[in-house]
C-alpha cells in the first residue's frame, strides 16, 4: 500500500464519520417530522436511574437517529435502492408503478368472527345492513406485484352472505369502475369519486334511486395531498393526489361532538388542506359522534352509520336524501351502538367499514351490546 | 452498543478514534481499557461489575500459574481455578433458566428460573479469559504484568461482544508493543466498512425474507419452494452477519494496532462438512480443539475414544451457540456428518467431483440451519418436514418472493465466493487505488441510509 493510498482511505473514512458527527451537533434539533408525521425524539434528561437501567442509553440513540442529518434524504435513498433490487415492497406497502396499495396481512380469525357476531346481534334487534368496503389490494388486485401476498377479502364477504346479514354490495360497484380512480394513489382511503360508487350501491341496498354523477360539479380542493401509504413506505417521489369536494354545503347542518357537547361544525374542513392529513378535511376527521341534517331532505327518515373514516366522504351524498344521518365512531364512541338509535329514534343503521378496519377493529363488539 | 448503529458509527467510533490517536503511546491501552469500559457499560451498566470481577479474578490466577510453576500440581489447580469460575460465570448467566426448567421436569422438583438477561458477550470474554490462564501454564505466552494490559485484552470493544474469541498467546506481544502506521489505519478502515456493508447491506436484508418464511410458515402457507427459500436466505443472513462482524473487529482491531486471527475462509465453498468447520467460525473450532478436543486425547486412543471426544466437543460447540435443545441438537447433527465422513464416507468422497462435494456439503449446512434457526423443537420440525415434502410445492407468492430478491440472491452467492477478491487481486495497483475510496465512500453511503431507514418509523393516523 502506497503511503498516499493509505492516505486517502483514512481521510475519507475520518471524515465521513466525524463529519456526519460535526454537521450532527451543529444542525439545530428539529420538533417534527413532515415525511413520518410524528415528533421527534428529543435529547434525553439525564437522571441517575435511567442511565442504571439503561434507558438514557436507549434514549440517546433515539435522540441521534431521529435528528440524524438529512435523515429523509438518507431514507429516500435506502427505498430507492431496494426498488432498483427489484423489490416492490416497502415497509407493507408495495409500490406499483406510480401508485402504492397497502398489503392486507392474514388477519386474526377469532377476532374477525367476534366482530361478525357483534353486527349479527345487533342485525337481530333492529334495521341493520352492513357494508364492508374492499381496499384497493382487492380492487386493484391485478396492479400488485404478480403473485404478491395480500389476504383475501372475498372470502370474508361470503362469509358475510353465509350468516344472513343484508348486505351493500360495494364490491362489484367498485369492481365495474376499477378503471377509474376509486382510490387515492398516496392513501388507503377510496376518493370522492369511489365514495360516489360506494353511495350508489347503498342507495340500490335501501331500495331507493341514487342521484347521477352529473348532478354534481366537483371542485378541486386540493393538488397537495400526499396521504398515509406515502408516509407508511417511504416512497416519496410519487405525485400527489388531488382531493374533490362534490357536494354543495348550503342547507346542510353539520354538529360534532367531540368532547361530550354538540358544536357547530362543516362539511368541509378546509384548515386540514393545509396540514399533513388532508383526508381529515371531510367532516374534520376523526370524532365519536356528528349529525349531518338537511331540512330539505325528502326522506324524513334518520340514517345510523356505523363506521370508520371511509364514510367522512360517503356521508355527505347520503345526506342529500335523509333528514338525518349520524356517524358513531366506535374507537371514540364507547357505549351501545343500540341505546343510541333506540333514543334517536334511528330508522336504518348502516355498519361500514373498509375491509383492513373491520377485521383488525377491536371495538365492534359495542355494536353487539 | 452494535457496530452496525448511528450512535456507534457517528459518535462513539470518531469520538474514540480521536481520543486513542491523541493520547502518548504508553496510556494508549489505558485509553482503550476506558472507552472500551464504556462501549460495554452502554447498554447494560450493571454488567460492569461481571466484567471487572472477571478481569481481576483471571489476571490474579495468570499470576499465580506462573509463580508456581515449579509446583505443577499446585499451578494445575490454579488453572482450574480460573476455568472453573470462567464456566460458573457462563454457566449462571446463560444456562441457569435452560437447566432449571429441564431439572424441574426431569426430577420432579421446582427449581426457580431467574430471567436475568444475558450479559453482553459473556460467551466470547468468558472464553477468551479461560485461554490466558491456560496459555500462561503451557508457557505459550508470558503472564501480564500490568493489569491495564490485561483489562484492555479481556475488554476490548472490537471484539468484544461477537468475536473473533482471540487467544490471548494471539496478542500477547502486541498487548505490550504494537505499531500504529496509516497504513495499519487505512487497511483497517477498508476491513471494517466492508463488514459494515455485509452486515447492514446483505444481511439485515436477506434476514427480511426468511422472516417472510417464518410469517409463511404461521400463516400455514408455507411450500417446500418457500421453505428452502428460507433456508437458503437464513444461511446467507447469518453468514454474512456474522462474517461481516469479524471483518468490523478484525479492522477495528488493525487500526489501533492488532491483528487479530481470521474467522472466516470461504465456508460456503467447502468440499466436506469437516472442512466447513475448518472455515467457518474458525477462532471457535480452533478454541474447541486446542482447549478440549487435544487435552481429552483428540483421535489418539482407539475408535472408541475419538468418537467419545468428537461427541463431547460438538456437544459442547452446539450448547455454546445457545441455551436451548436445538443447538444441542444442532451440534450432534454435526458430529454425526463428521463421526459419518471420518468412518463410512471418508475414501467414496475422495472420488465424487468437487462440484458434487460442495453441492452435498452446502445440503448438510444448510439443512443444519433449520435446526439452528428455530429454537421452538416442535416448530423447526415442522418446518423442516414441510421443506422434505410435507406440503405444496410452489404457489405464486414464492414466485413473487424469489423476483423481489432474485438480484440480492445473485450478489450474495457471488459475494460468498472467492470472485470477488480475485478480481480485486487482478486490477493494476493504480485501478485499485482509485476505485477503493469510490468504493468506501459509496459503501459507507449505502450503510448509512439503510441504517437511518431502519429508524423510519412513520406514525399513521389511521391506526390507533
Amino acid at each position: 500500500m502506497t503511503k498516499a493510498y493509505s492516505r486517502t482511505l483514512t481521510v475519507l473514512f475520518c471524515a465521513f464519520l466525524g463529519g456526519l458527527l460535526a454537521w450532527h451537533i451543529v444542525l439545530p434539533d428539529r420538533s417534527t417530522s413532515e415525511a413520518e408525521n410524528r415528533t421527534l425524539a428529543q435529547f434525553p434528561e439525564f437522571s441517575w436511574k435511567t442511565l442504571a437501567d439503561g434507558s438514557y442509553a436507549k434514549g440517546i440513540e433515539a435522540y441521534f437517529a431521529d435528528q440524524f442529518p438529512m435523515r429523509d434524504t438518507w431514507t429516500g435513498a435506502k427505498v430507492r435502492t431496494e426498488q432498483m433490487l427489484g423489490k416492490r415492497e416497502f415497509h407493507a406497502v408495495y409500490l406499483c408503478e406510480d401508485r402504492l396499495i397497502a398489503a392486507v396481512p392474514e388477519p386474526d380469525h377469532a377476532l374477525v368472527a367476534r366482530n361478525l357476531a357483534s353486527v349479527k346481534k345487533l342485525s337481530e334487534r333492529m334495521p341493520v345492513l352492513i357494508g364492508l368496503i374492499p381496499s384497493a389490494a382487492d380492487i386493484w388486485q391485478e396492479k400488485l406485484p404478480s403473485g404478491a401476498p395480500s389476504w383475501d377479502q372475498q372470502g370474508l364477504l361470503e362469509q358475510v352472505k353465509a350468516m344472513g346479514i343484508k348486505q351493500i354490495e360495494f364490491r362489484p360497484v367498485l369492481q365495474r369502475h376499477r378503471q377509474e380512480p376509486v382510490f387515492y394513489r398516496t392513501d388507503h382511503h377510496w376518493t370522492t369519486l369511489g365514495a360516489y360508487y360506494g353511495y350508489r350501491a347503498v342507495m340500490y341496498a335501501l331500495g331507493q334511486e341514487p342521484l347521477p354523477k352529473e348532478t354534481f360539479l366537483p371542485e378541486t380542493a386540493s393538488g397537495t395531498f400526499y396521504g398515509t401509504l406515502y408516509s407508511q413506505s417511504g416512497v416519496h417521489w410519487l405525485e400527489p393526489d388531488t382531493i374533490e369536494f362534490w357536494i354543495p354545503e348550503d342547507g346542510l347542518t353539520v354538529t360534532s361532538w367531540r368532547s361530550g357537547k354538540p358544536q357547530p361544525s362543516m362539511l368541509y374542513d378546509r384548515s386540514y388542506l393545509e396540514r399533513k392529513d388532508q383526508y381529515s378535511a371531510f367532516l374534520g376527521g376523526n370524532q365519536p359522534l356528528c349529525v349531518i341534517e338537511n331540512e330539505n331532505a325528502a326522506r324524513q327518515e334518520k340514517l345510523l352509520l356505523v363506521r370508520d373514516s371511509y364514510s367522512d366522504a360517503l356521508a355527505p351524498f347520503l345526506a342529500q336524501h335523509y333528514q338525518q344521518v349520524h356517524l358513531l365512531d366506535l374507537r371514540y364512541y364507547h357505549d351501545s351502538v343500540a341505546k343510541y338509535a333506540e333514543e334517536q329514534d334511528i330508522d336504518q343503521v348502516l355498519v361500514l367499514y373498509s375491509i383492513p378496519n373491520f377485521i383488525t377493529d377491536r371495538n365492534l363488539v359495542l355494536a353487539g351490546r | 452498543m452494535v457496530f452496525s448503529s448511528l450512535t456507534f458509527l457517528f459518535a462513539y467510533l470518531p469520538i474514540t478514534l480521536l481520543l486513542y490517536f491523541i493520547t502518548p503511546l504508553k496510556a494508549r491501552n489505558l485509553m482503550l481499557l476506558i472507552v472500551s469500559m464504556l462501549f460495554y457499560a452502554w447498554g447494560e451498566p450493571i454488567y460492569i461489575g461481571i466484567m471487572v470481577l472477571s478481569i481481576l479474578i483471571d489476571y490474579v490466577h495468570g499470576f499465580l500459574v506462573e509463580k508456581y510453576r515449579a509446583d505443577d500440581r499446585k499451578a494445575r489447580w490454579f488453572v482450574a481455578q480460573s476455568v472453573i469460575f470462567n464456566l460458573l460465570v457462563l454457566g449462571f448467566f446463560k444456562y441457569w433458566d435452560f437447566l432449571a426448567v429441564n431439572l424441574s421436569q426431569l426430577l420432579g422438583i421446582s427449581i426457580p428460573q431467574m430471567h436475568i438477561p444475558l450479559p453482553l458477550g459473556i460467551s466470547f470474554f468468558t472464553f477468551q479469559t479461560m485461554s490466558y490462564t491456560i496459555d500462561v501454564y503451557r508457557q505459550d505466552a508470558p503472564a501480564q504484568r500490568s493489569l491495564i494490559a490485561f483489562g484492555t485484552f479481556v475488554t476490548m470493544f472490537p471484539q468484544l461482544i461477537a468475536g473473533p474469541i482471540v487467544k490471548y498467546k494471539t496478542v500477547a506481544e502486541e498487548l505490550n508493543v504494537r505499531k500504529h502506521t496509516m497504513e495499519n489505519f487505512a487497511l483497517g478502515a477498508r476491513r471494517f466498512t466492508v463488514g459494515l456493508a455485509k452486515k447492514v447491506l446483505l444481511a439485515n436484508s436477506i434476514g427480511q425474507l426468511w422472516e417472510q418464511s417464518l410469517a409463511s410458515q404461521d400463516a400455514g402457507t408455507l411450500t417446500v419452494a418457500g421453505g428452502w427459500l428460507g433456508l437458503l436466505a437464513f444461511g446467507f443472513q447469518i453468514y454474512f452477519d456474522f462474517s461481516g462482524y469479524s471483518d468490523m473487529a478484525i479492522g477495528l482491531g488493525r487500526i489501533f494496532g492488532f491483528q487479530f486471527n481470521e474467522n472466516f475462509d470461504y465456508p460456503y465453498l467447502s468440499a466436506s462438512v469437516s472442512e466447513f468447520w475448518r472455515r467457518w467460525h474458525m477462532s471457535l473450532t480452533s478454541w474447541f480443539r486446542e482447549y478440549l478436543y487435544i487435552p481429552l486425547g483428540g483421535n489418539r486412543g482407539g475408535t472408541a475414544k475419538s468418537l467419545r471426544n468428537l461427541l463431547i466437543v460438538w456437544l459442547c460447540t452446539g450448547f455454546w451457540h445457545g441455551a436451548s435443545w436445538n443447538f444441542v441438537l444442532w451440534g450432534l447433527y454435526f458430529a454425526g456428518w463428521l463421526i459419518l465422513e471420518k468412518y463410512v464416507l471418508c475414501d467414496f468422497l475422495e472420488t465424487v467431483p468437487n462440484g458434487l462435494r460442495r453441492i452435498y456439503t452446502l445440503f448438510a449446512v444448510f439443512v443444519g440451519w433449520g435446526l439452528f434457526a428455530i429454537e421452538d423443537l416442535e416448530q423447526c420440525m415442522a418446518y423442516l418436514a414441510i421443506c422434505f415434502g410435507g406440503g405444496t410445492v410452489w404457489s405464486d407468492a414464492d414466485g413473487y418472493l424469489f423476483r423481489s430478491y432474485a438480484i440480492l440472491l445473485a450478489v450474495l452467492v457471488i459475494a460468498s465466493t472467492t470472485v470477488g477478491k480475485r478480481v480485486w487481486e487482478s486490477l493494476p495497483v493504480r485501478v485499485a487505488e482509485i476505485a477503493a475510496p469510490i468504493l468506501m465512500l459509496a459503501g459507507l453511503f449505502l450503510c448509512t441510509a439503510y441504517l437511518v431507514d431502519s429508524s423510519y418509523n412513520p406514525f399513521l393516523y389511521f391506526r390507533f
